[in-house]
């Protein structure tokens, strides 16, 4: 071939997300190239102007040292097998280059950070729709020819900076270009804007990039489950005396396998009501432990442990009022929102409870009666409806310590009686299905996870585990698999569409 | 103000002769019109070239001082319509759009155009919006070109090519009174390069310069001249065209020594194709290749004697055109056939019929055509390989990724303030629906993805009201129709309200006036929203409106619009019974509700020095963001299947029993109040709180603060006692 053709330009990919500053950093790659006396081309795809989505910004640079006549011809945009850096501000942007094929085990340094931004997919499901970054680490350390990867949104908050810099520091760090540290730096400093703090960020960045090139700190898969990490659980010491007794009756009632769970709880039980409802919540949990023999993980005793607590500490106004002046709240808003020392915020909460709400602290008998009749509910519809409360005002302070005092009376209000008759008919599925189709024990305790959120949605969800519960009682010839299938059903959509469907289908076969 | 400012690229315009100008390739291209010597540029914005605009916009200084005239378009329409000056009067002149959606708009006037010629050189540059990061349909402007008889240059996408052939371009268009569309790929917008300038040049007729009146019966079209006009396309524009082309070397013929086989390219797949080259150790990177090419930096003429020329004793072609239908192809292999040219000729046959022709495109493209030309001993790598490189994962990785890389679709930014309207929609149709919407361009077409899912149909800019005059007579509730601002303007007005009044429509129309042509990237345009007095801070900017704002309520009831409601789109509740209202009442004709909130990335830019100011200045000024309290929050995600703000997003669940993630408002939040009044709109949960940071503290909030804190922290203190005692 003709002279010249053992020289070729180095190939850049940067993803981004929108908004996010991958615009930032081809500038500073374009500049630092540039510095160091390479050609540069770059081509981008900003697409609209939306602060959403991927980016991609495509980069070719060449030695002018090399050129003889004429500039050398880049390509505008990224192809397969081609790919020397790829960089990308979050993992699953990674993923998504390697699905594309832009990493190839001969060539291609990926330089990532490690953490997740969710996307709408993700963060609209009822349940858990996240997916996992591990098995992204694996994959890109497995295809490329160098992986460089760290929570680098982490670095960029600690200094108070933007994922470029910390970007611009791991390029650096990792040696894939033949720049000096120095080139690097005077980019950062010649924009003039920020320049302390990015510095800053950069440098923490190249060290850990640097110290990345020793294999050993390249990602390793964790091993191991959560079983062997239930294993390492052991019961803290109790600092009450009545503490003492609820942990002596756990330990020596309950299996090992179970103390981690249960314990916690306890604990919530108890910081929810008091040290009987603690003990009650012990109770009910021995019942099945009582039942679940067979198995040593007792995964049906975790299950139904875990759903129960929550569900027994089911969020009435009492429980949202106590949770709304934890003495501890403040400071944690203060540091979320990084509130200044001395600055002064304003927090203003956004209620809307209905006369439903309303009507279940009340005693059973007078909150049936309210709900019951249509003046009632008028009456309410007064003090109910939308409500913007300051909490940090010393009016509403008081009056949520009053709500929140009205635990007290917990238990006879309807609300409390509503939901532990609920909850005792699960229980008695759970025990009844035990004895004969363990697995269908645990799908059914399962269904104590769909029971969640306020108001409209707390209905909704709650008579999903009743229809399932029911369904159970009246069908027995339902099998733990159509458990779950109308498990998922319920977290399908918030509409019941999926659930009607399933439960008609399965119930009327 | 657009999103992005040019004020100090622009400056890089005043270069001259000699003078190295490095930069992106909107600026080459403005660059090379002012070295042109246009006397007048417009357009209307659109990615990919939504940028020019905004480098014409702010380069109104340098366009001054040469008398270049310069006008922000109302369409592609009214841009298209600009090229008639060059009609009379020897004036070069640019415009610019988006294609093919602005080719569509602009057809009637480039229709008439191209029939009466010109004599001023006149150039439309179009941002060729085809294949990856497109937001339109996928089709191709050629296809005018050859109805319209325009001229399609399609440059090779480098700098000096790119300015050069402007230039060749205007002198093309003025040697055969021919307009010309210049195409640029979205990549090629966008990159970046260098090239040695010449001095600008100003135009000959300007402000400055006034022409005569000159009136050319001949041009104009109607009968007769549009026949003798037919007649003058082929008999005189034509030829001379192919002559100039020709003579001034447009197209270029670069060696090589495997002379039995040959490429042919348009301009703008030149790079792509030497990368392939050059992977298949057939080329060096510097373009020297062993297959000899033919590269067509003008697409539409063809010219025969130069196909002819270089196929001529060679076996086999590659040719590579982008899109489909193929229009190049069938014209080459006619062309060969008569004149009895026997080279075989691949294309669409062995190249993918649709898509954008990427690097691995061509490499497997460029692979198999070896192979069939009996030549892969010269090449590197073989097909297998090539197919093996589209994606070196095995299969049960390429299976994990499918099930953890997550797509990630375009959506509305954080605190956008069409969020709200939509959540209020989302609701409304819980209570009333479900509906069927008629969409339309703009940032509000994100509203029919997740997670608001709300839309049937999107046909085009400012069409959604006319689309709607079709289906209202079978549908189950009154039409809806959503457009934005620019659409409303672009063409909204008249295809859409001015007809639908005329007709009786009895239906709604949401109007979403954000003050701006968000999506294209903030540009201004006719009508100016009053920024309302946000949440977010309490900061309220001045009134920010054009000297001579024009009103869309006014126009619209000039239009003969009776109902007509004006709601800020922050109010959801208040949207919510508008919504109703319009969809429910007895009352005939038209509903035009218009939904008002300033764009927030526009906002924020505007907003965030004044803040800093403010506080600086040692004013009292509050900042607002919001915060989920993650003990209360069960994990069921309600707030954000209504919202789908990028703040609003999830993280683990900091309650060990607990399985399903909160929700979590990040640092992102510019606190537009939005989910909080989701929260009271649509009975949520009590998690969402409104967190106001003071700086600049007045007395009263100093004293205040430290009586509450002094008596709460009292009771938080024996709230931790009483903890202690009720422990485990």
């Amino acid at each position: 071939m003709t002279a010249g053709s053992e020289l070729r330009s180095t190939n850049i990919i940067v993803t981004a997300l929108g908004g996010e500053g991958g615009g930032v950093l081809a500038n500073w790659l374009i500049e630092v190239a540039n510095a160091n006396d390479w050609t540069v081309q770059s081509t981008s795809l900003a697409g609209v102007a939306q602060r959403t989505g991927a980016t991609i910004y495509y980069l070719e640079i060449f030695p002018r040292a090399d050129i003889k006549d004429s500039p050398p011809i880049m390509s505008l945009s990224p192809t397969q097998g081609d790919i020397d850096i790829a960089i990308s501000s979050e993992i699953a942007e990674a993923g998504r280059m390697l699905q594309r094929g832009f990493v190839t085990p001969d060539r291609t340094t990926v330089i990532s950070s490690s953490h997740r931004v969710y996307a709408i997919d993700e963060k609209t499901e009822i349940a858990d729709g996240t997916m996992q970054a591990e098995t992204i680490l694996d994959i890109a350390n497995r295809y490329s020819k160098h992986f460089v990867h760290y929570d680098m949104q982490d670095i960029a908050q600690r200094n108070n900076s933007v994922i470029s810099s910390v970007l611009f520091g791991a390029l650096a760090g990792s040696g894939a270009l033949p720049f000096g540290r120095e080139s690097y730096e005077e980019v950062i400093r010649q924009t003039g804007k920020a320049v302390a703090t990015n510095l800053a960020a950069f440098d923490d960045s190249y060290e850990i990039a640097q110290n990345t090139t020793n294999p050993v700190a390249h990602y390793q898969p964790v091993t191991g489950d959560a079983e062997s990490q239930t294993r390492g659980f052991s019961l803290p010491e109790a600092t009450t005396i009545q503490g003492q007794k609820l942990l002596a009756r756990l330990a020596a009632d309950f299996p090992s396998a179970t103390h981690e769970i249960v314990y916690e709880g306890v604990r919530k039980a108890l910081e929810y009501q008091d040290f009987d409802y603690a003990a009650y919540y012990l109770d009910q949990v021995a019942s099945i432990v009582a039942v679940d023999t067979v198995d040593e993980k007792f995964e049906l005793s975790n299950t139904t442990a875990r759903y129960l607590a929550l569900w027994m500490c089911f969020e009435d106004i009492p429980r949202v009022a106590q949770l709304k002046i934890r003495h501890q709240r403040m400071q944690e808003i203060r540091q979320e929102v990084k509130a200044q020392d001395q600055q002064i915020i304003y927090v203003t909460e956004y209620f809307r409870p209905r006369p439903e709400e309303i009507c279940a602290i009340l005693p059973a008998p007078l909150g049936r009666a309210i709900i019951g009749s249509s003046l009632g509910r008028r009456a309410l519809g007064l003090v109910s409806g939308a409500k913007k409360l300051k909490t940090n005002t010393l009016a509403i302070y008081f009056a949520l310590r009053f709500l929140a005092m009205l635990r007290r009376f917990r238990r006879s209000s309807l609300g409390y009686q509503h939901e532990h008759s609920m909850i005792n008919n699960w229980l008695a599925a759970i025990r009844l299905s035990a004895s004969s189709d363990r697995t269908l024990a645990v799908e059914i305790a399962e269904c104590g996870r769909i029971v969640k959120g306020y108001g409209s949605t707390r209905e909704r969800t709650s008579e999903q585990n009743i229809a399932i519960v029911s369904a159970y009682n009246d069908h027995p010839q339902l099998l733990a698999e159509d458990i779950k299938t109308l498990r998922n059903a319920a977290l399908a959509d918030d509409s019941n569409t999926a659930f009607n469907q399933k439960i008609s289908a399965l119930t009327t076969a | 103000m657009a999103e992005r400012s040019f004020k100090k690229e622009v400056l890089k315009l005043r270069a001259g002769e000699g003078d190295l100008f490095q930069g992106e390739g909107i600026l080459a291209i403005t660059k090379a019109l002012l070295q042109s010597g246009v006397s007048y540029v417009g357009g209307y914005q659109g990615s990919p070239i939504s940028h020019l605009m905004d480098v014409l916009n702010d380069a109104q200084d340098v366009l001054g001082e040469l008398g270049v005239h310069f006008e922000a378009s109302g369409s592609e329409a009214t841009a298209a319509a600009m090229l008639s000056a060059s009609i009379n009067y020897p004036l070069r002149g640019a415009v610019t759009w988006k294609s093919t959606v602005g080719t569509n708009v602009a057809s009637d006037a480039l229709s008439n155009l191209a029939s009466s010629g010109v004599v001023g050189g006149a150039m439309v540059i179009v941002g060729e919006d085809y294949g990856e990061g497109s937001s339109i349909m996928q089709e191709r402007t050629y296809a005018f070109a050859m109805k319209a008889q325009m001229w399609l240059m399609d440059p090779r996408p480098n700098l000096p090519s790119i300015v050069d052939m402007i230039e060749k371009g205007f002198q093309l268009s003025e040697a055969s009174n021919t307009p010309i569309f210049y195409m640029m790929r979205i990549r090629g917008c966008h990159v970046t390069g260098e090239f040695v300038a010449k001095d600008n040049l100003a135009p000959q007729f300007s402000n400055l310069n006034p022409v005569t009146p000159n009136r050319e019966a001949e041009k104009i079209i109607l009968p007769p001249h549009v026949y003798q006009q037919e007649r003058d396309k082929i008999s005189q524009r034509w030829p001379a065209a192919i002559d100039f082309i020709q003579q001034h070397k447009l197209n270029e013929f670069f060696p090589g020594k495997q002379e039995e086989l040959g490429i042919i390219t348009c301009g703008g797949t030149y790079n792509t194709i030497i990368r392939a080259l050059e992977r298949q150790g057939l080329a060096d990177c510097f373009g020297n290749s062993d297959i000899p090419l033919y590269v067509m930096n003008v697409a539409y003429p063809i010219v025969p004697d130069e196909v002819a020329e270089f196929c001529l004793g060679k076996k086999h072609i590659l040719l590579i055109e982008e899109g489909q239908p193929a229009y190049i192809e069938p014209a080459i292999q006619s062309l060969l056939r008569k004149k009895d040219i026997q080279t075989q000729v691949y294309g669409k046959d062995i190249l993918p019929q649709t898509g954008d022709v990427t690097g691995q495109v061509l490499l497997t493209g460029l692979t198999r055509f070896m192979e069939i030309a009996g030549r892969s001993s010269t090449t590197k790598i073989s097909s297998l390989e090539v197919d093996q490189l589209q994606s070196p994962l095995q299969e049960d990785d390429r299976e994990s990724l499918l099930q953890n890389v997550p797509p990630r679709p375009s959506g509305l930014c954080t605190g956008c303030p069409e969020r709200p309207l939509f959540s209020a929609i989302k609701q409304v149709q819980a209570e009333i629906g479900p509906f069927h919407i008629s969409s339309d361009i703009g940032c509000h077409s994100f509203a029919t993805l997740a997670p608001f899912n709300l839309g049937n149909t999107i046909m085009g800019y400012g069409l959604s009201l006319a689309s709607s005059s079709s289906i209202r007579h079978v549908l189950p509730h009154k039409s809806i129709s959503i457009m934005g601002d620019g659409g409303f303007w672009h063409n909204g007005l008249s295809s859409g309200v001015a007809s639908a009044v005329f007709n009786n429509h009895d239906g709604l129309l949401i109007i979403i006036n954000n003050g701006y042509s968000a999506a294209t990237g903030g540009q201004d345009i006719p009508s100016m929203v009053e920024p309302n007095n946000l949440i977010a801070t309490t900061m309220d900017a001045e009134r920010l409106e054009r000297d001579q704002s024009q009103s869309i309520e006014r126009a619209c009831r000039g239009a003969g619009v009776e109902w007509l409601r004006t709601i800020s789109t922050y109010s959801i509740s208040e949207m919510k019974e508008t919504l109703t209202e319009a969809l429910t009442t007895k009352q005939g004709g038209l509903k035009v509700i218009i939904a008002e909130g300033e764009c927030m990335l526009n906002r924020q830019r505007r907003i965030k020095p004044l803040m800093k100011k403010s506080i600086e200045d040692g004013k009292r000024t509050l900042r607002a963001r919001f915060y989920i309290d993650s003990k209360t929050c069960t994990g069921d995600h309600a707030c954000i299947r209504i919202s789908g703000c990028p703040s609003l997003t999830i993280k683990d669940n900091p309650d060990p029993l607990r399985t399903d993630p909160v929700s979590y408002v990040d640092n992102s939040c510019v606190g537009c109040g939005v989910c909080g009044d989701n929260v009271h709109s649509a009975v949520l949960c009590p998690s969402f709180s409104k967190i106001d940071l003071l700086s600049n503290p007045n007395a009263i909030d100093s004293t205040m603060s430290r009586i509450r804190r002094a008596v709460i922290g009292w009771f938080e203190r024996r709230d931790q006692r009483r903890e202690i005692r009720q422990a485990l």
